[in-house]
């Protein structure tokens, strides 16, 4: 039989990034597959050194746009800690109660990903417009749907009133229910699991030797979360469950995603309802740092964010590293589509939750006479 | 599984009776924003004293310090913030770090429009309404 190259990206307008995923197959099954990155350099690290530590905070937060408020959360922890400022406790709250919706939103749309990825239209359009109630609650308590932009150093910029928190708590009401249902969807409905089950399985030993993190990791049973491990924000005050899983496959991949996104309706119901006196906004903001290095790490959606933060002093960071989730999850994965068919590589793909682009047509090489054919993504997805 | 099918089923077409989640826009402009939405922000020059923190800490470098037309006594240096509305990304770190607290903020959010290319216009006519007290 012979070896078909199928390059899947670098470019698609349903994932968010462009990252290519050079597949070998023969015949349907996928024999080797290569990842090639490096399709969205920024420069946001040497952007970070170039500005200053207030700027910083926005540059970071503009590193994703799902997972901003994490991003900036993840940096202006690790300033904090340079600089010598403590955020107050409720301010503490407001950031997690935001970053908690970011996780809400960032679940309900990979799952939403998924189900048209699979072929289940209907599901994604109902999930993308219930998501829209957390976007919504997003831009009451920040200002903007997507962009939190909440954070300042030492604290955050606008602080949630009595009306705003009644508000919050109606619409997580609503939220929690279509949750609940969408939930029960994934449990029991027959293309999903057909499609999703026994499909890139990692077993618990491969998963820590592999060092993937977050839902990925706690679909293969290791129960790892920064959140609990080694508590930030508000976390340590906060009684929540870390959800996980052993199946290890697509489908566990996603229920971890959706029980959690649960959970985190509850924490953001916690926060809301607890939230502490005393003020949230600070009155002045520091701006030089002194000399050290910090790092700060962060469960985001997709896993733990890390970041290493080194100063010399003065009013600008001397170098930023970045380590986001999705350079493991995606990059450390290639031996887990191999023996599965063409069919479920963007399945297999879309439940690391990449933060990068998929694509939009293959080409289709056949190697021996140098003769091109193109398959769209979703004919692919369903079996072309 | 088949009860799912069936629920979702059930979803579809209770949908259909329903309002579409889709607006035309702009054909129809019911787009609605949250109170206190980030929109359009100029500064009340009645307030501000011209000391350029906003134009320092914009990480969008769209804040831009010119000369007042006419000198003001609270305002020494005689400069006041402009706006370029098509660099800002409306973090509204200006805002935040105003000393005086003089920036307006609007929900406004349909800038694609030469009147509201940057915030000169608005920033000047506080003058003559001599400013929002």
């Amino acid at each position: 039989m012979v070896i078909v190259e199928i390059p899947i990206g670098p470019q698609h307008p349903a994932l968010h990034e462009p990252i290519m995923l050079k597949v070998k197959t023969d015949g349907e099954e996928v024999v080797e597959v290569a990842v090639t990155t490096g399709y969205n350099h920024r420069g946001i690290e040497k952007l970070l050194e170039k500005n200053s530590w207030i700027r910083g905070m926005y540059i970071a937060g503009r590193v994703c746009g799902i997972c901003n408020a994490v991003h900036t959360q993840t940096y202006v922890q690790g300033v904090e800690k340079l600089m010598g400022v403590e955020p107050t406790p409720r301010a503490n709250y407001i950031r997690t109660m935001v970053m908690e919706l970011e996780r809400i939103h960032s679940h309900m749309l990979i799952c939403a990903v998924m189900a048209e990825i699979v072929g289940f239209d209907t599901l994604f359009m109902l999930m993308m417009r219930d998501r829209e109630r957390v976007m919504y609650l997003k831009e009451l308590i920040t200002g903007s749907r997507v962009h939190a932009d909440i954070h300042v150093l030492g604290g955050v910029k606008r602080d949630v009133d009595e009306v705003r928190r009644a508000r919050i708590l109606d619409e997580l009401r609503k939220i929690e229910e279509r949750l609940k249902y969408y939930k029960k969807v994934y449990e029991s409905d027959y293309t999903l699991i057909r499609r999703l089950s026994e499909v890139g399985r990692i077993s618990k030993s491969d998963a820590i030797r592999l060092s993937v993190v977050g839902p990925t990791l706690r679909a293969s049973g290791v129960k790892s979360d920064v959140r609990f491990d080694d508590p930030y924000a508000a976390y340590s005050e906060i009684p929540f469950n870390v959800e996980y899983r052993d199946e290890g496959d697509s489908w566990a991949r996603m229920m971890v995603r959706l029980d959690e996104a649960l959970e985190s309706v509850n924490i953001v119901r916690y926060t809301v309802e607890k939230l502490p006196q005393g003020p949230a906004v600070p009155k002045t903001i520091p701006r030089a740092a002194k000399p050290g290095e910090v790092i700060s790490r962060v469960e985001a959606p997709r896993g733990e964010l890390l970041y290493h933060i080194v100063s010399t002093g003065g009013s600008n960071p001397y170098r930023v590293k970045i380590r986001t989730p999705s350079f493991l999850n995606i990059l450390n994965t290639e031996s887990t589509y191999l023996g599965h068919r063409l069919a479920d590589v963007p399945v297999i793909f879309a439940s690391y939750d990449p933060c990068i682009s998929c694509t939009e047509r293959v080409v289709v090489v056949d190697e021996k006479s140098g003769r091109k054919a193109y398959v769209s993504l979703k004919e692919l997805a369903r079996g072309g | 599984m088949g009860r799912t099918r069936l629920s979702i089923l059930r979803e579809a077409i209770a949908n259909l009776t329903r309002r579409p989640s889709t607006i035309k826009y702009p054909v129809a402009r019911e787009v609605t924003v949250a109170p206190g939405s980030r929109g359009r922000q100029y500064a009340d020059l009645m307030k501000c004293i011209g000391c350029s923190l906003c134009a320092i800490d914009c990480p969008a470098n769209a804040i831009v310090m010119e000369k007042l037309p006419e000198p003001l006594k609270h305002n020494p240096r005689g400069v006041f913030p402009v706006v370029d509305y098509g660099k800002c990304i409306f973090c509204y770190q200006c805002v935040f770090v105003c000393p005086v607290k003089a920036y307006i903020t609007t929900e406004a959010f349909e800038l694609a429009d030469y009147s509201t290319f940057t915030s000169r216009e608005s920033s000047l006519s506080t003058i003559a309404s001599g400013g929002s007290k």
